[in-house]
């Protein structure tokens, strides 16, 4: 009885890349190489993932002082070289094998959120290459692609404004519309107009998803600004043809970034 | 120091134990899983619960964190654990606190006939603490 998640996929929608089928099919090792990040598959199975939008592990063993730096420093320069720095850890006894296991699929499944978003352009895989983190507890590549596709949902059933997610948080004015929690508390104490969500969930040493999640709560109570209204349903046409109407004056952060989104695609 | 596995499996070794799964209650993510799973899938149960979980977890009516606990040390929401009884079953929800900052809970599903809620209580919270010993 494994308690490896197994399940066929759900619909169409969530479809697994047709590229992912088939490293998973022929059971492929090696490095998948997105836009905004990377998945280690070994065997088929995803065994690290790693996003420039999302805090390592590393981050989140250091940031609450559970690992000291130079012990993270330790692990890598003697265990690194042999792809095993997990299991350094664990059996240096800096951490315990179920810490180790929360800690490495919370950051699996938040770099895999930003590595699969629909956004990236293209896909390339080597093959053979492994991540120095070694095996911690593998997930099924399926499972990985259902769980980012999961999270994307829930973001947009919160509150639908993606700008949220990478644009510096500013606190509202006015007080908000429902008591906030502690752990929303940590996230808007930090909120200083500059930090992004990704800077708040490192010095947090929190996932940067759980701090997405935070950030469109916090702003359908209203305790966050939100960069501009929220985005109607993802029909582009109709949003760009109601910009048009509404805007004077053209966005040109806007533009710019449509432009450098267009180049990065050809 | 057992993983996240042995600790199911230690669960499913409780009298009428159905089904058990590590979840984070933010995320709704299922970290493991063995079993049954109340609706046949187990990732689902675990975004389902995790809602419940905060909603615990959360609620300023059950207390709050340690006072002064605004740094990212400070870990564990005020409650324990949560224990729903329903016709048929008991579901136990148990946090696990960690020194690192996360929002993980155990889930333990267990039948109502066989099951000794005091007893799966008590080795779901030992479970709890080992798991990040």
């Amino acid at each position: 009885m494994s308690t490896a998640i197994q399940k066929p996929p759900r619909e169409a929608r969530h479809g697994v890349s047709p590229m992912l089928v088939r490293l998973v099919t022929e059971r492929a090792t090696g490095a998948l190489l997105r836009d905004r990040g990377t998945l280690y598959l070994c065997d088929g199975q995803v065994v690290h993932a790693e996003s420039p939008a999302a805090p390592g592990i590393d981050v989140l063993l250091t940031a609450a002082g559970r690992l000291r730096p130079e012990g993270w420093q330790e692990a890598v320069d003697r265990a690194g070289p042999r792809g095993r720095v997990g299991r350094f850890l664990v059996e240096s006894g800096q951490v315990g094998d179920g810490e180790l296991e929360m800690c490495h699929l919370a950051a699996l499944h938040d770099a895999a959120f930003f590595a699969l978003a629909p956004t990236s352009g293209p896909t390339r895989f080597r093959y053979g290459v492994a991540h120095w983190m070694g095996p911690v507890r593998p997930v099924p590549a399926e499972a990985v692609e259902r769980e980012a596709a999961r999270r994307r949902e829930l973001l947009e059933a919160i509150w639908r404004c993606p700008d949220l997610d990478t644009a510096p948080v500013v606190r509202s004015t006015r007080p908000p519309d429902a008591p906030l929690t502690p752990r929303q508390r940590a996230v808007l104490a930090l909120a200083d107009g500059v930090r992004t969500p990704l800077d708040i969930a490192r010095l947090l040493g929190r996932p940067a998803f759980h701090t997405l999640v935070d950030m469109r709560r916090l702003a359908a109570f209203g305790a966050v600004e939100s960069p501009r209204a929220p985005a109607p349903p993802p029909d582009t046409h109709a949003w760009a043809a109601r910009m048009a109407a509404e805007t004077t004056t053209p966005d040109v952060a806007l533009l710019r970034r449509l432009r450098d989104a267009l180049e990065a695609t050809l | 120091m057992p993983g996240i596995d042995e600790c199911l499996l230690e669960a499913m070794l409780l009298p009428g134990a159905l089904g058990a799964g590590v979840a984070d209650w933010t995320s709704g993510l299922a970290l493991g899983a063995i079993g049954q799973a109340p609706g046949g899938d187990h990732e689902a149960t675990a975004a389902e619960t995790a809602e419940l979980a905060r909603t615990a977890a959360e609620h300023p009516g059950f207390g709050t964190h340690a006072e002064g606990a605004a740094g990212p040390a400070a870990t564990g929401p005020p409650v324990e654990d949560l224990i729903i009884t329903t016709r048929t079953a008991y579901h136990v929800l148990c946090f696990v606190e960690t020194a690192f900052d996360s929002s993980v809970f155990l889930h333990l599903w267990l039948d109502r006939e066989e099951g000794n809620l005091a007893l799966a209580r008590l080795r779901l919270r030992d479970l709890a603490e080992r798991l990040v010993l």
